[in-house]
């Protein structure tokens, strides 16, 4: 097998400019969990910069029991954390349900992640748990024997910290120079083409997010936000609720992919900026002082923005069983959303081994309260903002003599320090 | 006495290392030193292994207690000091079991920890044994053992709290298809179709297992189904990461008497060793290399008889049996008022208010003095507690709502000032449409002369016939309760309905339900558990109150599993707790099991202050009690009402529904009483209309109605030509509402044009983010 070892990169000294490494042979199998979910597009641009041919980068299918039966029975670790557990039955997939064998099982440790409100919160680290996840999950495919090394498969599971990209390149080259044979200069653009990749495929959500918005106001028309972890769109975490719902005519959110274009964001922070409240749209400190996990402040962030934004009628919120993440934030998410009289639906515990609810029921029971009161909710919340909707022309859609000011805001401060 | 039915046991017939040391026990040396002897008091059975100082088996038996652990201790003893001349002060005796923690002082002996006695056994007989599976009454335990002989060490697996993959999951069932003990451990796995099975509970798994008798699916099936479930129950919560290795060992009454429960192990521990490619030893297929010793039932007592070995010769030592016949005869029953609780009231007093409140004597919920009286019912439509009826025919117009459940159809009619004037209701007879013409006759013959100027419906058979009865308002479950629940309460925060056979909890906010529980997995929590036990004890339901009132005190049961509630039942009449004691200690725990167990709602301080009971486990006043004084432990400042109409509940909320439509300007599609009394339909049962979705494959019925301006199925099996609509009934569970997998391609296809037209950013991610291709 033409694999690059430890030995080939020793034995190359460049002196010059080396000449780029034909890698296109090499076949990178990558864990689709957790938050490869929001950084997808790094791994690829990355390895695609290195020279793995497009082919040969496969990432694992989408969470489900079949997958978890067929290839992670048995090899399961204890976790309280279900998208954690999960992930056996996607490493049990790479290693043994591929057509054509990988050759490098690629499951980073992501530390902390790129986000919209950087600089604007203490930090955007992601939850140990899940970070750590990779190293309790390969547990169960080394206990008995090295599964990996009868496969022929390296196994590479590098620490890195995407929020901080100036420390992504070190980060990178140092665990993976011998599973890639790297050096620097190639590690530096390939991370270069990582964060491009990924800022294109955001940049392009967020756009598509905007149109939705749009075409609400325009139409005068409601749509749901989902507040969840990014890993919640995987079918098998999420279970796909909102899709149920989108199945009703309602077009979906996600927090991840909100707009934070100056102009839209300006609009709907207008009041809490000229208070002072808040020194910049993204700034939670009103609500989330401990702003250090990335996704919780981003569930805040999106509550923030869902509570003001007047086509945005209901939040539906996912959480799966016991998340210790998301436990602080569901009261005050919830209370900022309602501040305004948006409508506010949790699925919370999903996949816990309790009964919990016919899912069909709930979605009915909300699209009921999206159907019966999303016309007032828009044109409440309309009478909260100025006139100048960079959306759409919505001053004759508003009541002028409705217009508080910062009812939206002081209701959500006021909910906030009832906590 | 009745030591004849004792079994004799051959010498250990385990291994061939093992055989040795005991055919060497057959020399009379042994008898000369004190003898030992390890008792295995389990959740059905005792057995006990007398052995030799050096070990040597003298002697060993089972017998089942049928819940009378101490008496059947006694008997063992008894038997062993007459025909084995087992000596107080002299010989030693040592417990393992879940019976042991009590036994073991009353005779001096020593308690050994189950799994620890099993462990030691098993690497005194088989030391080259790598795994074994432990599969007790109520209980399932793995050890794997890793390294060899110094470095040898186990880990060890067990649960017990929950009936799925034990002996108890099989038994109940097959009691239930009525197979003899002796059929059943005859039975075999290899060769069977299996079918899905719930492996999680025992009572779903009973429901499973009619469901497949109702479709015709063979006793011997279900069996096998049964063995590959309880399996599959072990693997998956048992092995946490690892491998079992060969050898492997089963033991365990379960294990032992059940044929197919072994061929179940062995086919799945090959096709795993196969998948891993674990490598067997030269020569051996894999099936050799899982064993079931002929023993398997005696190795914790063995066990407790090699520990014992190792323990100081003063550990252990035998007292005789005075104090365990005190016990019997004295102590348990003592026992029981220390373990017990008072009864559901503290005095007469506290129980006359209850019952002033709450009761007014039927306690059925129709009066209305429910516990409502505390002025905060909304007055405004008074006459809705209480309906008035005016003279039959003469009510002028009226909204109707109809709540089509799974065993009864309901419908009430309002006047438009709320009012409730008129309730029928129609006993399900497996056709909606049969059962509506029911309902509209009564409604008809009520109001006469009047109008219906709105009608909504709720309940499984709102999709089913809202087009057939031209329905203006179909209303999801939860929304007609809450509705119903706020016309009477508008400050409610939450309404709890307990039913027959499930639960379902709705959290109001802001009048809004913002969060359901549905308790449909596990049986626990349920009005018909409570039902089957007060049949049991002859006590007819209406008496179940009061009977469970009169009990000055009542024994702790465990909250959880329905199954090990039942065994645990059985547990308490032996310390002699009597019928109503029990009654009353069920209903105790009901509310544990509602809202923590089945609801998942640790703390009710988050869910709010108001509550509204409904369903028809609330009209068991002792089971309101319980819940009020367990809300009330919870929040003190709470207040609990039962719902006035209770089991109206759901019409009225969808009648409610229906009024507030019409009052924003909804004209009625009603097709009228004549068009739904002269409704002719054709009914079709053949293989076309057997549904697929599962291997159940439920016998559906399709009932086609005639209704101009009907789609029809043009793509179907069974074709229906526009200006049909077809209603699918006879389905044991949702999906097989969808005809097959033409109509879910006409679905879907729907579903997709929706999806299409109001797009969902996950949906972006899905599709795009993990694309590998230039985007």
């Amino acid at each position: 097998m033409p694999f690059q070892t430890l030995r080939t990169w020793f034995e190359k000294k460049p002196s010059v400019e080396p000449p780029r490494k034909d890698r296109s042979q090499l076949s990178v199998g990558i864990a689709r969990v957790l938050n490869v979910w929001s950084t997808h597009q790094f791994w690829v641009g990355f390895l695609k910069e290195l020279g793995i041919s497009s082919e040969n980068i496969v990432f694992s299918s989408d969470t489900s029991e079949e997958q978890g039966r067929e290839f992670g029975k048995g090899r399961g670790t204890v976790d309280c954390c279900y998208p954690v557990k999960c992930i056996s039955g996607h490493y049990g997939e790479l290693v043994f349900g591929q057509k054509k064998k990988i050759n490098i099982l690629l499951s980073p440790m992501i530390h902390s992640l790129p986000s919209l409100l950087h600089g604007h919160v203490v930090d955007t680290v992601t939850c140990t748990r899940v970070m750590a996840g990779p190293e309790t999950i390969k547990a169960g495919f080394l206990k008995e024997r090295d599964v990996f090394a009868e496969n022929k498969i390296v196994y590479a599971s590098p620490f890195v910290s995407l929020g901080d990209r100036h420390m992504v390149t070190e980060q990178l080259f140092t665990p993976l120079r011998d599973v890639f044979d790297l050096n620097l200069e190639e590690t530096a653009r390939a991370v270069q083409a990582g964060f491009q990749a990924l800022d294109n495929f955001t940049a392009k959500a967020r756009q598509r997010s905007r149109d939705i918005l749009t075409w609400c106001a325009q139409n005068g028309k409601p749509c749901i936000l989902v507040l969840a972890r990014p890993y919640h769109m995987d079918p098998g975490i999420g279970h796909e609720i909102e899709g149920e719902l989108q199945a009703h005519g309602y077009p979906i959110l996600w927090l991840q992919y909100l707009p934070g274009d100056d102009d839209l964001v300006n609009w709907l922070f207008e009041t809490d900026l000229k208070m002072g409240r808040i020194k910049n749209p993204f700034d939670i400190s009103d609500v989330w002082t401990s702003s250090y996990s990335s996704n919780t402040n981003e569930i805040m962030w999106g509550a923030k923005f869902a509570t003001r934004c007047p086509w945005i009628t209901c939040v539906v919120r996912l959480s799966s069983y016991e998340c210790g993440m998301d436990q602080p934030t569901y009261t005050p998410s919830q209370k900022i959303v309602e501040a305004t009289g948006t409508l506010y639906f949790k699925f919370g515990d999903l996949d816990a081994t309790k009964p919990s609810g016919g899912i069909k029921i709930r979605v009915e029971t909300i699209v009921h309260y999206l159907s019966k009161y999303s016309e007032e909710i828009i044109q409440r919340k309309l009478n909260y903002l100025s006139p100048n909707c960079p959306l759409a022309d919505i001053a004759a859609r508003q009541q002028p003599s409705f217009k508080a000011v910062s009812a939206p805001a002081a209701a959500a401060a006021e909910a906030l320090t009832a906590e | 006495m009745s030591t004849d039915r004792l079994v004799s046991i051959e010498p250990l017939a385990a291994d061939p290392v093992a055989m040795k040391t005991v055919v060497a026990a057959e020399s009379p040396r042994g008898a000369s030193q004190n003898k030992i002897c390890g008792l295995d008091v389990g959740s059905t059975t005792c057995k006990y292994v007398l052995a030799s100082g050096d070990s040597h088996s003298l002697a060993q038996a089972y017998e089942r207690h049928n819940t009378k652990q101490a008496e059947k201790v006694l008997e063992f003893l008894v038997h062993l000091e007459t025909h084995y001349h087992l000596t107080p002060g002299q010989d030693r005796i040592f417990f393992t079991g879940s019976g042991a923690g009590i036994i073991a002082p009353l005779v001096g002996g020593k308690v050994i920890q189950e799994v620890v006695a099993v462990a030691s056994a098993v690497e005194k007989l088989h030391p080259s044994v790598r795994f074994v599976s432990e599969i007790g009454g109520e209980d399932m335990k793995t050890i794997f053992f890793t390294g060899e002989a110094s470095t040898k060490s186990k880990q060890v697996l067990m649960q017990s709290a929950c009936s799925g993959g034990t002996g108890t999951f099989i038994e109940k069932t097959a009691r239930k298809l009525e197979i003899s003990p002796e059929r059943l451990s005859k039975m075999r796995y290899e060769g069977y179709t299996l079918h899905k099975v719930s492996s999680k509970c025992g009572i779903f798994a009973e429901a499973d297992a009619n469901t497949l008798l109702k479709a015709g699916v063979s006793v011997e099936e279900i069996i096998a189904s049964l063995f590959e479930a309880v399996v599959y129950q072990n693997l998956a919560t048992l092995t946490r990461g690892n491998t079992p290795m060969p050898e492997i060992l089963l033991l365990g009454g379960p294990n032992l008497f059940f044929t197919g429960l072994q061929e179940a192990w062995r086919h799945h521990l090959a096709k795993l060793w196969r998948e891993r490619k674990v490598a067997m030893p030269e020569g051996k297929d894999p099936t050799s290399m899982i064993r079931v010793p002929d023993d398997a039932l005696y190795y914790a007592a063995q066990g407790c008889v090699e520990v014992g070995l190792r323990e100081p010769q003063s550990t252990g030592v035998y007292q005789g049996t005075d104090k365990l016949r005190w016990w019997i005869e004295e102590g348990q029953h003592e026992e029981k008022k220390k373990l017990g609780r008072g009864g559901l009231w503290k005095d007469p007093q506290e129980l006359a208010a209850f019952k002033a409140r709450y009761g007014n004597g039927d306690g059925n919920g129709h009066s209305n003095s429910n516990g409502n009286g505390k002025g905060s019912a909304k007055d405004i439509h008074s006459s809705l507690a209480q309906p008035v009826l005016p003279p039959i025919g003469k009510l002028g117009p009226v909204v109707v709502g109809c709540d089509f459940g799974s065993t009864t159809a309901k419908a009430v009619c309002l006047s438009p000032e709320k009012d409730l004037l008129f309730s029928c209701y129609a006993l399900s007879r497996g056709n909606p449409i049969e059962d509506a013409k029911s309902l509209f006759r009564q409604v008809r013959a009520a109001i006469g002369e009047g109008e219906i100027v709105a009608l909504a419906i709720t309940g499984y058979g709102k999709d089913l016939l809202k087009g057939i009865l031209g329905a203006d308002c179909p209303v999801v479950e939860t929304i007609a309760h809450a509705a119903a629940g706020l016309h009477f309460f508008p400050d409610a925060d939450c309404i709890c309905d307990v039913g027959g056979v499930d639960v379902k909890i709705m959290i109001l906010n802001n009048g809004a339900v913002t969060d359901f529980r549905l308790n449909s997995q596990c049986s626990s929590g349920n009005g018909a558990f409570l039902q089957g036990v007060a049949e049991r004890f002859q006590i007819p339901m209406n008496d179940m109150a009061d009977r469970a009132f009169e009990a000055r005190a009542m024994p702790q049961l465990s909250m959880g599993c329905g199954v090990f509630l039942q065994s645990d039942i059985v547990n308490q009449q032996r310390k002699g707790w009597q019928a109503d004691e029990i009654l009353a200690g069920l209903c105790a725990i009901l509310p544990l099991n509602v809202w923590i167990y089945a609801g998942g709602l640790n703390n009710l301080q988050q869910v709010g202050k108001k509550y509204i009971l409904q369903g028809g486990t609330h009209k068991n006043l002792a089971v309101v009690k319980t819940q009020v004084d367990f809300i009330l432990s919870k929040i003190p400042e709470a207040e609990v009402v039962v719902h006035p109409h209770s089991g109206e509940a759901g019409a009225i909320g969808a009648a409610l529904v229906a009024l507030e439509w019409r009052e924003k300007g909804g004209r009625t599609a009603f097709r009228g009483f004549d068009a739904i009394e002269k409704l002719s339909y054709k009914t079709t049962t053949s293989v076309d209309t057997v549904c697929h979705w599962c291997p159940v494959t439920c016998q559906r019925s399709f009932i086609d109605v005639e209704l101009e301006g009907a789609k029809g199925r043009e793509w179907s099996n069974v074709p229906l030509s526009s200006g049909w609509e077809r209603v699918i009934v006879n389905n044991s569970c949702p999906k097989g509402l969808m005809e097959d997998l033409n109509e879910m391609k006409v679905v879907k296809a729907g579903i997709e044009r929706t999806k299409n037209a109001f797009p969902n950013i996950a949906d972006l991610v899905r599709k795009e983010a993990f694309r590998r291709a230039a985007t």
